[in-house]
């Protein structure tokens, strides 16, 4: 959603400039308000503590992907590769434990092999100086077909019980109040979502990536690592769809040939709407995290409403474009 | 010589208020201009000049106030209306599509033809047509834009205005960029519109010119009108004296000492960069201010550019406190104690989206603000930030505000604040107060004695011969992508600086 919004002339009462700032800095979270009235008033079932929660719990594995896609588009980036990582990942480490690896190899390896794949989409990016788009629509081609290879082609299940463990477990609920206990994965997310906003607000890193994000000429000159910084942010990208893997195979239980397709798309979906310039420099992960629950709200709402799943895709691909409209706007009006 | 001209004003703007959230950018100015003048539009950055061309030009819509056009009323809504009544304005920033030749520049979205095809012959007849009509022979209508030179990109923007007609042409500091000699050909142009009986508005910053072309002048401060008055008589002191409302004594401060000593920190040894500089050779002091000036594009961007390590094919030998150094990038630069400020304040210098602390602090933070696992100390970050913001006298309402809000002139504190955080022993400069005022001025060259006096070593390259001669110790002359004098400030002089840059000898 627009970060700014129409500046009123200053001879009105400062209340109302107060109040058009307010509305400016936290456009983001007004709307998620607004829906949340607008959705509860027009569906009893929506605001029950339950149907919130598995919300949450739907959202989580975008939510991760997200986090790290807000990364490579603050330096001005995209990864249209996560879901094919993802998969990669979670097929990787599924034919490991079907061949009795131990989890926390199998899990280590999935994991690595989506870091790889990331620093491989920042190589081709920065240093082949191929257009984002180009070379990791080239990865999300790739990498699915090699991870089909290594899974010749077929779905394989994911038994181990840790992984069953963190699919199921919550922690204690509120029973009188029918409020469920907060699931595992929702944790993680959470714990993720932490360590980013403090590396982001608080070391040379998150410095570093608004930095170049904001003028990339300005912060070489300035004598930054531009090339590492670059480097890292799309493999860390790379790893948060490694981690986003891991958690579709503990919900799923199964990794399928399709699994984590399309999801590119919410994943960038959940970071426009939250407001992050797609140009990079401007952004911050909890408006992602926004944006991931505003799109899941809005799917979660039309579920309710039976509405069909054709109808569901269009509405999510106008919110979308939507959001991209009003962000053009306020920049206009800006500049 | 001014004919005195009874005519009614072509343009009459009254009472002209134009706010912004929190200021008012112009209070109630009155501003008028005449068939066949050169009027000068003249005050400080933030005065409120652009804005005003703006209201004319209908970028900004008109609010308060009237805009009388041949004495009848108008009212723009769209900058295209403002053209299509007669106003054309050339902008600062060049307009122009680089990959496409001059004569598609001139016409872009006017093509002749039958609405599918373009008739480009007949284009490249108009264009030609332009060019002879300004008297402009030098630019072929095929070259393709990004092969000219900056000076005659501007000539080709000015044609494009032209090819519109217009009976009221803005020029908002054409002469920025240009060398002198550049610019007497752009007034040539001028005065043969001026006789076509074109109203001509002129902003500026360059007093000499002014003085030298312009018949009126009107001169805006803080948003309102001063004075608007015949140029016949006026010096270059009462105008300084108007724009910034004092008189102007410390400008220039001449220092008493020179701060020079024998200590050589920098020695450059035949270096060439590309076809812009041929094998250079000198050798730079501690404490000591050098000036380099030329004309544009005698090489001396690209020298100091390769000394920061930003410029491709550069050979020779740079040797730094008397160790040879290879410099390929501008953090090996920095590592060295070199730094650079461009004229390219928020291209190259800024970055416009973060504070005003985070731009200062920017190239210090891994030096000087790190803590365990490459946080950032936050309390000695600010605490510096603020120090910086009062040492230079940075105009801003907290260190955490953008420092794309600021004025021209405190960008440039906020530039230099994050060099003189980093402790470096050479600094160099391109066109430090382009496009600056006055107060910020005067602000910075202060600056540069301090620092002079203080032991770092100075290199600056300006077009401005003043400027040039008020600061330096020494004076490089630039022509052709060689160093092909050294003047020390003492036997310098503007007239022997100017036949330098031209290509003679130096004569006193």
């Amino acid at each position: 959603m627009s970060n700014k919004v129409q500046s009123f002339p200053d001879n009105q009462a400062s209340v109302g400039a107060i109040l058009s700032r307010f509305v400016a800095q936290n456009s983001t979270l007004l709307v998620v308000v607004l829906m949340l009235v607008a959705f509860g008033l027009s569906s009893d079932k929506f605001l029950l503590p339950n149907n919130i929660f598995n919300i949450f719990r739907q959202m989580s594995v975008v939510a991760v992907l997200a986090l790290g896609m807000t990364l490579v588009i603050l330096i001005g980036g995209i990864d249209l590769s996560v879901g094919s990582v993802l998969f990669l990942a979670a097929g990787i480490t599924s034919v490991l434990l079907r061949d009795g690896t131990p989890v926390a190899i199998a899990i280590l390896v999935g994991l690595s092999s989506a870091t790889v794949a990331g620093l491989m989409n920042g190589l081709l990016v920065e240093v082949a100086g191929i257009s984002p788009v180009i070379a990791t629509l080239g990865t999300l081609i790739g990498v699915r077909g090699l991870t089909l290879v290594l899974m010749n082609n077929a779905q394989i299940r994911v038994t181990d019980p840790f992984f069953e463990w963190v699919a199921i477990t919550r922690t204690p609920g509120i029973a009188e109040l029918d409020v469920p206990g907060i699931p595992l994965t929702v944790i993680i997310v959470l714990i993720i979502y932490l360590i980013m906003a403090v590396v982001l607000r608080q070391t040379l890193f998150g410095r570093f990536i608004y930095a170049i994000g904001g003028n990339q000429v300005t912060a070489h000159l300035s004598g930054l690592p531009v090339l590492p910084i670059k480097l890292l942010a799309y493999t860390l990208c790379g790893l948060m769809a490694g981690i986003g893997g891991m958690l579709m195979a503990a919900a799923t239980g199964v990794i399928s040939p399709g699994l984590g397709a399309g999801s590119e798309f919410y994943t960038i979906a959940a970071v426009v709407l939250g407001g992050t310039r797609l140009s990079g420099g401007i952004g911050r992960v909890e408006k992602t995290l926004l944006g991931a629950f505003i799109l899941y709200m809005v799917l979660n709402f039309m579920t309710l409403r039976r509405i069909p799943a054709e109808w569901q895709q269009t509405a999510t691909g106008l919110l979308v474009l939507t959001a991209i409209v009003l962000d053009r706007l306020a920049q206009r009006r800006r500049g | 010589m001014i004919q005195p001209n009874k005519e009614a004003p072509i343009l009459e703007m009254r009472g002209i208020t134009k706010r912004f959230p929190g200021m008012i950018a112009l209070n109630g100015v009155d501003f008028s201009a005449r068939r066949g003048e050169i009027h000068a539009l003249i005050g400080q950055n933030g005065a409120g000049k652009s804005t005003l061309m703006k209201i004319l030009a209908g970028v900004y819509p008109l609010e308060e106030g009237e805009l009388r056009i041949q004495g009848e009323s108008m009212r723009f809504s769209h900058p295209r209306d403002a053209l299509r009544i007669g106003i054309g304005t050339v902008y600062q920033d060049l307009s122009l599509v680089p990959q496409l030749s001059v004569a598609h520049n001139i016409f872009l979205g006017r093509e002749a033809g039958n609405g599918i095809f373009i008739n480009q012959k007949a284009d490249r007849e108009r264009s030609a047509q332009i060019l002879t009509q300004l008297g402009i022979q030098s630019i072929d209508v095929d070259a393709l834009v990004s092969d000219l030179p900056l000076a005659q990109q501007q000539l080709v923007e000015i044609a494009k205005v032209i090819s519109h007609q217009p009976k009221i042409l803005v020029l908002d500091e054409p002469t920025a960029a240009l060398a002198d000699e550049e610019s007497t050909l752009l007034f040539k142009m001028l005065e043969g519109l001026k006789a076509q009986q074109i109203a001509i508005i002129f902003i500026s910053h360059r007093f000499k010119e002014i003085l030298k072309y312009c018949d009126h002048a009107t001169v805006l401060r803080n948003g309102q009108l001063v004075k608007t008055f015949a140029m016949q008589g006026v010096s270059e002191d009462e105008l300084v004296e108007m724009t910034i409302g004092e008189r102007k004594e410390t400008f220039f401060q001449q220092r008493e000492q020179n701060a020079t000593s024998e200590e050589i920190v920098l020695e450059v040894e035949n270096l060439s960069v590309g076809r812009s500089v041929k094998k250079v050779s000198f050798s730079l002091k501690r404490g000591e201010i050098v000036g380099i000036t030329g004309l544009l594009g005698a090489g001396q961007n690209e020298l100091v550019r390769a000394l920061f390590g930003t410029e491709l094919e550069v050979s020779g030998l740079i040797r730094r406190k008397g160790k040879a150094v290879f410099i390929g990038s501008p953090k090996q630069a920095i590592a060295l104690g070199i730094g650079l400020l461009t004229e390219h304040r928020k291209a190259e210098g800024l970055i416009v989206d973060m504070s005003v602390k985070e731009n200062i602090t920017l190239p210090s933070l891994a030096l000087l603000f790190r803590q365990a696992l490459l946080f950032i100390r936050n309390r000695s970050e600010t605490q510096a930030a603020n120090d910086s913001i009062r040492d230079l006298q940075i105009k801003v309402g907290s260190a955490h505000a953008a420092v794309g809000t600021l004025s021209g002139g405190n960008q440039q504190k906020v530039i230099l604040a994050k060099w003189l955080m980093r402790d470096l022993d050479i600094l160099m400069f391109i066109a430090p107060t382009q496009g600056i005022d006055v107060g910020a001025k005067a602000e910075i060259y202060r600056q540069l004695h301090v620092l002079a006096e203080a032991g770092k070593s100075i290199m600056v390259v300006s077009e401005d011969l003043i400027e040039i001669l008020g600061i330096s110790d020494r004076i490089f002359i630039m022509y052709d992508g060689q160093l092909s004098q050294t003047i020390d400030r003492a036997e310098a002089s503007e007239e022997g600086l100017l036949s330098a840059t031209q290509g003679y000898a130096h004569v006193e």
